[in-house]
Protein backbone atom coordinates (compact mmCIF):
# COMPACT_ATOMS: atom_id res chain seq x y z
CA UNK A 1 0.00 0.00 0.00
CA UNK A 2 1.20 3.65 -0.70
CA UNK A 3 -0.09 6.55 0.83
CA UNK A 4 0.28 10.41 -0.67
CA UNK A 5 -1.01 12.81 1.13
CA UNK A 6 -1.77 16.27 -0.86
CA UNK A 7 -1.44 19.27 1.25
CA UNK A 8 -2.09 23.07 0.17
CA UNK A 9 0.06 26.42 -0.32
CA UNK A 10 -2.34 29.15 -0.76
CA UNK A 11 -2.41 32.30 -3.09
CA UNK A 12 -0.67 33.96 -0.94
CA UNK A 13 1.77 31.89 0.22
CA UNK A 14 0.77 30.59 3.33
CA UNK A 15 0.14 26.92 3.49
CA UNK A 16 -3.54 25.71 4.46
CA UNK A 17 -4.69 25.63 7.59
CA UNK A 18 -6.74 22.56 7.62
CA UNK A 19 -3.79 20.34 5.89
CA UNK A 20 -1.36 21.66 8.68
CA UNK A 21 -4.08 20.99 10.88
CA UNK A 22 -4.21 16.96 9.97
CA UNK A 23 -0.50 16.63 10.06
CA UNK A 24 -0.55 17.69 13.49
CA UNK A 25 -3.12 15.30 14.27
CA UNK A 26 -1.61 12.40 12.27
CA UNK A 27 2.09 13.00 14.41
CA UNK A 28 0.13 13.53 17.81
CA UNK A 29 -1.38 9.70 16.70
CA UNK A 30 1.97 8.75 15.84
CA UNK A 31 0.59 7.55 12.58
CA UNK A 32 2.72 10.51 10.05
CA UNK A 33 5.22 7.58 9.07
CA UNK A 34 2.49 5.82 7.56
CA UNK A 35 2.45 8.50 4.85
CA UNK A 36 4.83 7.54 2.05
CA UNK A 37 4.66 10.65 0.28
CA UNK A 38 3.38 14.35 0.67
CA UNK A 39 2.77 16.50 -2.24
CA UNK A 40 1.76 20.14 -2.53
CA UNK A 41 -0.98 21.27 -4.59
CA UNK A 42 0.49 25.10 -4.73
CA UNK A 43 -2.73 27.45 -5.45
CA UNK A 44 -0.08 29.64 -7.40
CA UNK A 45 1.17 26.87 -9.97
CA UNK A 46 -1.38 24.55 -11.32
CA UNK A 47 1.10 22.09 -12.24
CA UNK A 48 2.24 21.38 -9.24
CA UNK A 49 2.23 18.04 -8.00
CA UNK A 50 -0.40 17.97 -5.84
CA UNK A 51 -2.51 20.15 -8.24
CA UNK A 52 -2.19 17.58 -11.23
CA UNK A 53 -3.41 15.04 -8.72
CA UNK A 54 -6.44 16.96 -7.45
CA UNK A 55 -7.20 17.58 -11.11
CA UNK A 56 -6.40 13.89 -11.70
CA UNK A 57 -8.84 12.10 -9.00
CA UNK A 58 -11.41 15.71 -9.94
CA UNK A 59 -10.89 16.70 -6.03
CA UNK A 60 -11.83 19.93 -5.05
CA UNK A 61 -10.46 19.11 -1.23
CA UNK A 62 -7.54 19.71 0.27
CA UNK A 63 -6.03 17.72 2.24
CA UNK A 64 -7.02 14.60 0.08
CA UNK A 65 -5.24 11.37 0.37
CA UNK A 66 -4.71 8.97 -2.24
CA UNK A 67 -4.09 4.95 -1.22
CA UNK A 68 -3.02 3.18 -3.97
CA UNK A 69 -3.29 -0.71 -3.19
CA UNK A 70 -2.60 -3.19 -5.62
CA UNK A 71 -3.65 -1.31 -8.94
CA UNK A 72 -6.62 -0.16 -6.77
CA UNK A 73 -6.93 3.47 -6.15
CA UNK A 74 -9.03 5.35 -3.12
CA UNK A 75 -9.45 8.83 -2.72
CA UNK A 76 -10.14 10.24 0.80
CA UNK A 77 -11.44 13.68 1.28
CA UNK A 78 -12.90 12.91 4.48
CA UNK A 79 -9.78 12.63 7.02
CA UNK A 80 -12.01 10.97 9.76
CA UNK A 81 -13.16 8.59 7.50
CA UNK A 82 -9.48 8.26 6.35
CA UNK A 83 -8.25 7.25 9.70
CA UNK A 84 -10.78 5.03 10.36
CA UNK A 85 -10.95 2.93 7.05
CA UNK A 86 -6.82 2.95 6.50
CA UNK A 87 -4.85 4.09 9.12
CA UNK A 88 -6.92 3.04 12.34
CA UNK A 89 -7.75 -0.35 11.64
CA UNK A 90 -4.45 -1.61 13.49
CA UNK A 91 -5.29 1.07 16.00
CA UNK A 92 -5.20 -0.67 19.42
CA UNK A 93 -8.25 -0.14 22.03
CA UNK A 94 -6.29 1.86 24.28
CA UNK A 95 -5.51 5.14 21.23
CA UNK A 96 -9.04 4.62 20.44
CA UNK A 97 -9.67 5.44 23.95
CA UNK A 98 -7.31 7.96 24.19
CA UNK A 99 -8.62 9.85 21.25
CA UNK A 100 -12.40 10.08 22.72
CA UNK A 101 -11.28 10.80 25.71
CA UNK A 102 -9.66 13.73 24.29
CA UNK A 103 -12.66 15.36 22.42
CA UNK A 104 -14.62 14.24 25.21
CA UNK A 105 -12.06 16.50 27.47
CA UNK A 106 -12.77 19.59 25.28
CA UNK A 107 -16.09 19.39 24.91
CA UNK A 108 -17.47 17.97 28.08
CA UNK A 109 -21.62 18.67 27.63
CA UNK A 110 -20.97 15.88 24.89
CA UNK A 111 -21.57 13.47 27.95
CA UNK A 112 -25.07 14.28 28.74
CA UNK A 113 -26.25 12.97 24.46
CA UNK B 1 -43.73 30.02 24.50
CA UNK B 2 -44.52 32.82 27.28
CA UNK B 3 -42.58 35.53 26.77
CA UNK B 4 -41.53 35.52 29.95
CA UNK B 5 -39.66 32.50 29.75
CA UNK B 6 -37.98 33.63 26.25
CA UNK B 7 -36.68 36.78 28.34
CA UNK B 8 -35.45 34.08 30.98
CA UNK B 9 -33.10 32.05 28.62
CA UNK B 10 -33.32 33.28 25.85
CA UNK B 11 -30.91 35.56 23.30
CA UNK B 12 -32.14 38.45 20.53
CA UNK B 13 -32.35 36.73 17.81
CA UNK B 14 -33.78 33.33 18.88
CA UNK B 15 -35.59 31.47 16.54
CA UNK B 16 -38.70 28.92 16.55
CA UNK B 17 -36.99 25.27 16.97
CA UNK B 18 -39.56 24.38 14.26
CA UNK B 19 -37.51 26.89 11.92
CA UNK B 20 -34.24 25.92 13.05
CA UNK B 21 -35.15 22.74 11.99
CA UNK B 22 -36.21 23.77 8.77
CA UNK B 23 -33.46 25.34 8.07
CA UNK B 24 -30.92 22.15 8.73
CA UNK B 25 -32.85 19.90 6.73
CA UNK B 26 -33.31 22.49 3.64
CA UNK B 27 -29.17 23.16 3.68
CA UNK B 28 -28.17 19.67 3.59
CA UNK B 29 -28.50 16.47 2.39
CA UNK B 30 -27.91 14.44 5.01
CA UNK B 31 -28.51 15.13 8.57
CA UNK B 32 -28.90 12.99 12.25
CA UNK B 33 -30.80 14.23 14.54
CA UNK B 34 -29.34 12.71 18.44
CA UNK B 35 -31.94 11.30 20.80
CA UNK B 36 -30.75 10.58 24.04
CA UNK B 37 -34.22 8.99 25.40
CA UNK B 38 -35.22 11.89 27.19
CA UNK B 39 -37.35 14.80 26.68
CA UNK B 40 -35.84 15.17 23.48
CA UNK B 41 -38.14 13.71 22.36
CA UNK B 42 -40.00 16.67 21.42
CA UNK B 43 -37.67 17.37 18.58
CA UNK B 44 -38.28 14.17 16.77
CA UNK B 45 -42.22 14.95 17.28
CA UNK B 46 -41.29 17.97 15.64
CA UNK B 47 -39.93 16.83 12.58
CA UNK B 48 -42.60 13.61 12.55
CA UNK B 49 -44.92 16.74 11.62
CA UNK B 50 -42.96 18.48 8.92
CA UNK B 51 -43.78 16.97 5.07
CA UNK B 52 -41.85 13.49 4.52
CA UNK B 53 -40.37 15.09 1.49
CA UNK B 54 -38.63 18.06 3.99
CA UNK B 55 -37.43 14.92 6.25
CA UNK B 56 -36.05 12.77 3.48
CA UNK B 57 -32.55 12.98 4.41
CA UNK B 58 -33.00 12.61 8.43
CA UNK B 59 -32.16 9.78 10.25
CA UNK B 60 -32.17 9.81 13.87
CA UNK B 61 -29.95 8.45 16.18
CA UNK B 62 -29.29 7.39 19.75
CA UNK B 63 -26.43 6.27 21.66
CA UNK B 64 -26.66 2.50 22.64
CA UNK B 65 -23.73 2.02 25.61
CA UNK B 66 -25.40 -0.77 26.83
CA UNK B 67 -26.19 0.28 29.94
CA UNK B 68 -29.28 2.26 29.62
CA UNK B 69 -32.28 1.76 31.73
CA UNK B 70 -34.70 -0.98 30.43
CA UNK B 71 -37.40 1.85 30.36
CA UNK B 72 -34.96 3.43 27.56
CA UNK B 73 -35.03 0.26 25.37
CA UNK B 74 -38.35 0.57 25.57
CA UNK B 75 -38.61 3.68 24.87
CA UNK B 76 -36.55 3.72 21.89
CA UNK B 77 -38.64 0.93 20.75
CA UNK B 78 -42.00 3.37 21.26
CA UNK B 79 -40.54 6.39 19.33
CA UNK B 80 -39.38 3.74 16.62
CA UNK B 81 -43.34 2.51 16.07
CA UNK B 82 -44.47 5.85 16.66
CA UNK B 83 -43.10 8.29 14.26
CA UNK B 84 -41.85 5.61 11.99
CA UNK B 85 -38.61 7.29 11.24
CA UNK B 86 -35.48 5.90 10.38
CA UNK B 87 -33.53 5.11 13.53
CA UNK B 88 -29.95 4.35 14.22
CA UNK B 89 -28.68 2.58 17.70
CA UNK B 90 -24.99 3.11 17.99
CA UNK B 91 -22.92 0.57 19.60
CA UNK B 92 -19.19 0.92 21.88
CA UNK B 93 -16.09 -0.72 19.75
CA UNK B 94 -16.35 -4.10 21.46
CA UNK B 95 -12.84 -4.77 21.94
CA UNK B 96 -12.13 -0.73 23.14
CA UNK B 97 -14.72 -1.22 25.67
CA UNK B 98 -13.85 -5.22 26.60
CA UNK B 99 -9.66 -3.87 27.08
CA UNK B 100 -11.51 -0.98 29.41
CA UNK B 101 -13.63 -3.62 31.46
CA UNK B 102 -11.05 -6.16 31.64
CA UNK B 103 -8.67 -4.28 33.18
CA UNK B 104 -10.87 -2.15 35.74
CA UNK B 105 -14.00 -4.06 36.01
CA UNK B 106 -17.82 -2.75 34.79
CA UNK B 107 -18.25 0.49 37.63
CA UNK B 108 -14.50 1.66 37.16
CA UNK B 109 -15.84 5.14 36.75
CA UNK B 110 -17.18 5.29 40.50
CA UNK B 111 -13.23 5.59 41.14
CA UNK B 112 -11.75 7.43 37.67
CA UNK B 113 -14.80 9.67 37.28
CA UNK B 114 -17.10 8.73 34.02
CA UNK B 115 -14.56 10.11 31.12
CA UNK B 116 -13.32 7.08 29.82
CA UNK B 117 -16.54 5.15 30.00
CA UNK B 118 -18.25 7.80 28.27
CA UNK B 119 -15.60 8.18 25.93
CA UNK B 120 -15.63 4.37 24.79
CA UNK B 121 -19.23 4.37 24.68
CA UNK B 122 -20.59 7.36 23.50
CA UNK B 123 -17.80 9.37 21.87
CA UNK B 124 -16.12 7.11 19.58
CA UNK B 125 -19.21 5.79 18.25
CA UNK B 126 -20.48 9.15 17.65
CA UNK B 127 -16.93 10.11 15.88
CA UNK B 128 -17.50 7.11 13.27
CA UNK B 129 -21.15 8.12 12.75
CA UNK B 130 -20.91 11.83 12.37
CA UNK B 131 -18.51 11.44 9.21
CA UNK B 132 -21.32 10.08 7.40
CA UNK B 133 -23.89 13.29 7.69
CA UNK B 134 -23.32 17.12 6.91
CA UNK B 135 -24.90 18.23 9.61
CA UNK B 136 -26.62 17.09 12.89
CA UNK B 137 -29.23 18.10 15.76
CA UNK B 138 -29.02 17.66 19.31
CA UNK B 139 -31.70 18.89 22.10
CA UNK B 140 -29.11 21.02 24.17
CA UNK B 141 -30.42 24.07 25.75
CA UNK B 142 -28.53 26.48 27.78
CA UNK B 143 -30.82 25.84 31.04
CA UNK B 144 -28.79 22.40 31.18
CA UNK B 145 -26.14 23.76 32.55
CA UNK B 146 -23.89 27.59 33.66
CA UNK B 147 -21.62 25.93 30.97
CA UNK B 148 -24.21 26.01 27.84
CA UNK B 149 -25.82 29.70 28.96
CA UNK B 150 -24.39 30.64 24.98
CA UNK B 151 -25.15 27.38 23.52
CA UNK B 152 -25.74 28.55 19.56
CA UNK B 153 -29.24 27.21 18.07
CA UNK B 154 -26.79 26.86 15.03
CA UNK B 155 -22.79 26.54 15.32
CA UNK B 156 -19.91 25.26 13.01
CA UNK B 157 -18.96 21.85 14.94
CA UNK B 158 -15.23 21.71 15.73
CA UNK B 159 -15.22 18.48 18.08
CA UNK B 160 -16.12 16.62 15.03
CA UNK B 161 -16.53 16.12 11.16
CA UNK B 162 -18.82 15.32 8.95
CA UNK B 163 -18.79 13.83 5.30
CA UNK B 164 -16.57 16.73 3.79
CA UNK B 165 -14.60 16.85 6.84
CA UNK B 166 -17.09 20.12 8.17
CA UNK B 167 -20.24 19.47 10.06
CA UNK B 168 -22.59 21.76 11.16
CA UNK B 169 -24.82 21.55 14.65
CA UNK B 170 -28.21 22.73 15.07
CA UNK B 171 -29.76 23.27 18.59
CA UNK B 172 -33.23 24.39 17.83
CA UNK B 173 -34.32 23.78 21.83
CA UNK B 174 -31.20 25.94 23.17
CA UNK B 175 -33.56 28.84 24.14
CA UNK B 176 -36.16 27.02 25.31
CA UNK B 177 -35.89 25.74 29.18
CA UNK B 178 -37.75 22.41 30.49
CA UNK B 179 -40.48 23.84 31.12
CA UNK B 180 -41.35 24.84 27.16
CA UNK B 181 -40.06 21.73 26.33
CA UNK B 182 -42.33 19.76 28.47
CA UNK B 183 -45.35 22.35 27.94
CA UNK B 184 -44.71 20.83 24.18
CA UNK B 185 -44.74 17.57 25.10
CA UNK B 186 -47.66 17.39 26.91
CA UNK B 187 -49.52 19.69 24.88
CA UNK B 188 -48.90 17.46 21.91
CA UNK B 189 -49.49 13.88 23.29
CA UNK B 190 -45.72 13.11 22.84
CA UNK B 191 -44.66 9.83 24.55
CA UNK B 192 -41.89 9.99 27.02
CA UNK B 193 -39.99 7.93 28.85
CA UNK B 194 -41.05 6.10 32.14
CA UNK B 195 -38.42 7.01 34.10
CA UNK B 196 -39.83 10.94 33.84
CA UNK B 197 -42.77 9.73 36.38
CA UNK B 198 -40.30 8.62 38.65
CA UNK B 199 -37.98 11.79 39.41
CA UNK B 200 -35.56 10.93 36.72
CA UNK B 201 -35.35 14.70 34.47
CA UNK B 202 -31.67 13.82 33.05
CA UNK B 203 -31.50 10.53 31.60
CA UNK B 204 -28.74 8.82 30.72
CA UNK B 205 -26.87 4.96 31.47
CA UNK B 206 -28.40 3.34 34.68
CA UNK B 207 -25.46 3.29 36.86
CA UNK B 208 -24.54 7.19 36.12
CA UNK B 209 -28.58 8.52 36.66
CA UNK B 210 -30.80 8.53 39.42
CA UNK B 211 -33.83 10.34 40.27
CA UNK B 212 -33.72 13.98 41.62
CA UNK B 213 -36.08 16.03 44.12
CA UNK B 214 -37.63 19.12 42.65
CA UNK B 215 -35.43 21.62 43.81
CA UNK B 216 -32.09 19.90 42.84
CA UNK B 217 -30.55 21.47 39.01
CA UNK B 218 -30.84 18.60 36.43
CA UNK B 219 -27.50 17.82 36.36
CA UNK B 220 -27.15 16.54 39.97
CA UNK B 221 -29.11 13.51 38.94
CA UNK B 222 -25.90 12.44 36.63
CA UNK B 223 -22.32 11.46 37.80
CA UNK B 224 -23.47 12.76 41.64
CA UNK B 225 -20.21 10.60 43.10
CA UNK B 226 -17.99 13.47 41.15
CA UNK B 227 -17.09 16.98 42.56
CA UNK B 228 -19.39 20.04 40.69
CA UNK B 229 -15.75 21.30 39.39
CA UNK B 230 -14.89 17.99 37.71
CA UNK B 231 -18.55 17.68 36.19
CA UNK B 232 -17.98 21.23 34.71
CA UNK B 233 -14.45 21.43 33.98
CA UNK B 234 -13.14 22.31 30.51
CA UNK B 235 -15.45 24.24 29.48
CA UNK B 236 -16.28 24.23 25.92
CA UNK B 237 -15.09 27.26 23.89
CA UNK B 238 -17.82 27.28 21.60
CA UNK B 239 -20.54 27.11 24.13
CA UNK B 240 -19.11 29.93 26.55
CA UNK B 241 -17.64 32.14 24.49
CA UNK B 242 -21.18 33.58 22.42
CA UNK B 243 -20.70 32.93 18.65
CA UNK B 244 -24.22 33.89 17.88
CA UNK B 245 -26.13 32.31 15.17
CA UNK B 246 -24.14 31.13 12.09
CA UNK B 247 -25.54 31.72 8.71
Amino acid sequence: MKITMVSKIRLDGTPCPKCEDVKQRLTELGLLNRIDTTEIADERDPDSPGARLAALHNVGLAPFFVVEDGGNIRIYTVFMRFLREVLETKQDADATSTAAQEVLRANPELDLL
Amino acid sequence: MSQQVRLLVGNEGDRDPIDILREALARHERVALSFSGAEDVALIDMVARLASGERAGLRLFSLDTGRLHPETYRFFETVREHYDLPFDLLLPDAAAVGAMTATKGLFSFYKDGHGECCALRKIEPLQRYLVNVDAWITGQRRDQSVTRVHVPQIQDDRAFRGRDDTLMKYNPLAAWSSADVWRYIRNNGVPYNALHDRGFVSIGCEPCTRAIAPHEHERAGRWWWEEATKKECGLHASNTEHVGTLR
